[in-house]
């Protein structure tokens, strides 16, 4: 499975400096979050999927299945606002009867879901850009000077680093399980799953008990202290960061007094 | 006369459950040696390499570097690990971050040492370990072979006068064994380093090393130089280990087919020698 971290290695706005970046796409988060408006969270989906892909370089067909991702718990999630009971048959556009009560669509509700729908798409779309061009290297280095405990900051730099390899661990004992039937049904299939995953847990405490040796003969004090990378200041991003927000806002505030 | 970089005197080590890892060991390492460290699974290698740069305390006797005691205090022991660089056998248990750069600047960061200092010994190290293109990937895009480089490079950049390696070449196809020698070989020679490799693999020893010692059950059994140590093809034999390929044809052609050789050859270039001369 490719993930996104992988695009962003090879994504042209990779070596923009990841500060720029972090506050472009959160900067543009918070006035769709804020702005709540159908068109405005249509023009940011846009502008953010657009940057990815025709900037960024990530493909569309791997940009429009990431979209998928958090399409089912939208439905869902919009379907509880879109859909009504009441006793009143006449706020509805579409209802079927339910005993005593309707159970329907309301123009109100499906405005309501629609608006709420396009705005959290518009949110994941801003976080969308930021995983695609920025390697997770990157953004823990802007979470670091953005002053986020150095423990956290570690802890989170070590679970990313070594995912792949529990993943791969998991996977290639599951594999040696399988070849020996490990998984023919379902009980056995549960049994097996079990003790790997104790395996696996025993297998990560050693690891660790490893990397802490190796960390120690470098020269381990406590702090996972390493050098900075360098990067390039975009200025086009700082314009763009500033001139779309600025845009979004008005426009915002155009829509919202019908001036 | 070589001066002694680091000597093991008397060295005695148990594990906590009791196993008797090191049993009176007495081993001297001297300053530009290619050393080999040869013995069996279980042999006592990698405890004994741990002893070198403080991982581990011996239980009695003594470890000393170029002639002096080691100290243990903290001051002593990040002395000591700058001094006495060492390269894990498992790459995935030394690259702790997603960065090449910054895996490979760990070390000298730790050294305390300016921005551009650091920053320049990376991209020396780098070079030197042929890696210098994959700076900016991800540590988990590695092969296997690339991670080893990347280990290599980590402990370089902090400027080790001994550089010992656990298992260099366990795990790599035939060219990366044969470019793993080569960078280490090289780097000896450029900086003047004494290398002390940790191997069961046989073959290369002859080729790269100049003084081997053999261990079996956590004793020293045998030291020497290549030549001296694989004559003595029954004790090795008892320990586990064989002769090189080249060296074991020999001796049967020696011993059971009567061929004229004296000294027998460990190394395809001295086989082809002896078996010219016939």
């Amino acid at each position: 499975m490719t993930n996104t971290d992988t695009y962003a290695y090879a994504s042209r706005l990779r070596s923009i400096e990841p500060m720029q970046k972090f506050i472009f796409a959160l900067l543009t988060l918070a006035i769709c979050l804020w702005a709540n408006h159908v068109i405005v969270s249509v023009l940011v989906i846009i502008i953010m999927g657009g940057c990815a892909v025709w900037y960024g370089g990530t493909p569309l067909s791997f940009y429009l299945k990431l979209l998928l991702i958090p399409l089912a718990f939208l439905l869902i999630g919009t379907l509880t606002i879109v859909i009504n009971i009441s006793s009143d048959s006449s706020i509805f556009i579409w209802s079927i009867p339910i005993g005593n009560t309707w159970l329907g669509v309301t123009q109100v509700g499906l405005y309501k879901g629609v608006k709420l729908f396009l705005r959290v798409l518009g949110s994941v779309a801003c976080l969308y850009f930021l995983s695609l061009t920025t390697p997770m290297v990157d953004i823990l280095s802007v979470l670091q000077r953005l002053k986020l405990p150095q423990l956290l900051v570690e802890m989170m730099s070590l679970i990313y680093r070594f995912i792949f390899v529990l993943l791969d661990t998991a996977n290639t004992i599951v594999i040696a399980q399988d070849s020996r039937l490990g998984y023919r049904n379902l009980a056995t299939g549960f049994r097996s799953l079990g003790s790997m995953a104790a395996n696996l847990f025993i297998r990560a405490y050693k690891r660790s008990n490893a990397i802490y040796i190796s960390l120690e003969a470098r020269g381990y004090d406590g702090e996972l202290q390493v050098v900075k990378e360098s990067y390039k200041s975009s200025r086009c991003l700082s314009v763009a960061t500033i001139g779309v927000n600025l845009f979004l806002i008005i426009l915002t505030l155009i829509l919202n007094r019908r001036i | 006369m070589r001066e002694s970089v680091l000597k093991l005197e008397d060295l005695n080590f148990k594990y906590p459950d009791g196993t008797h890892a090191l049993k009176e060991i007495n081993m001297e390492f001297k300053r530009g040696e290619f050393i080999a460290l040869l013995g069996s699974n279980g042999a006592g290698k990698s405890t004994l390499l741990h002893h070198l740069n403080g991982i581990i305390r011996p239980s009695s006797g003594r470890v000393l570097f170029e002639g002096k005691p080691v100290d243990y205090s903290r001051k002593g022991i990040i002395a000591l690990r700058q001094a006495v660089g060492m390269v894990f056998q498992d790459p995935d248990n030394q690259l702790f971050s997603a960065s090449v750069y910054q895996d490979v600047s760990f070390g000298a960061v730790n050294l305390r040492l300016p921005e551009d200092e650091v920053r320049r010994r990376v991209e020396i190290a780098l070079e030197r370990t042929g890696i210098a293109h994959l700076r900016h990937k991800p540590t988990h895009a590695l092969s296997f072979g690339q991670k080893k480089r990347a280990a290599i490079a980590g402990v370089l950049v902090m400027e080790p006068q001994v550089l010992a390696l656990d298992e260099p070449t366990a795990g790599l196809d035939p060219k990366g064994v044969t470019e793993i020698m080569q960078l280490l070989k090289e780097t000896q020679r450029e900086l003047g380093l004494t290398v002390i490799i940790s191997t069961h693999d046989i073959d290369i020893v002859p080729l790269h090393c100049n003084r081997v010692f053999v261990m079996a059950e956590g004793r020293n059994i045998l030291e020497g130089t290549p030549q001296e140590v694989f004559s003595q093809s029954q004790i090795l034999r008892s320990a586990n280990l064989r002769l090189p390929r080249i060296g074991h044809l020999m001796e049967i052609l020696k011993e059971k087919d009567g061929f004229a050789i004296d000294d027998i050859p460990m190394t395809i270039a001295g086989a082809r020698k002896a078996l010219k001369k016939l």
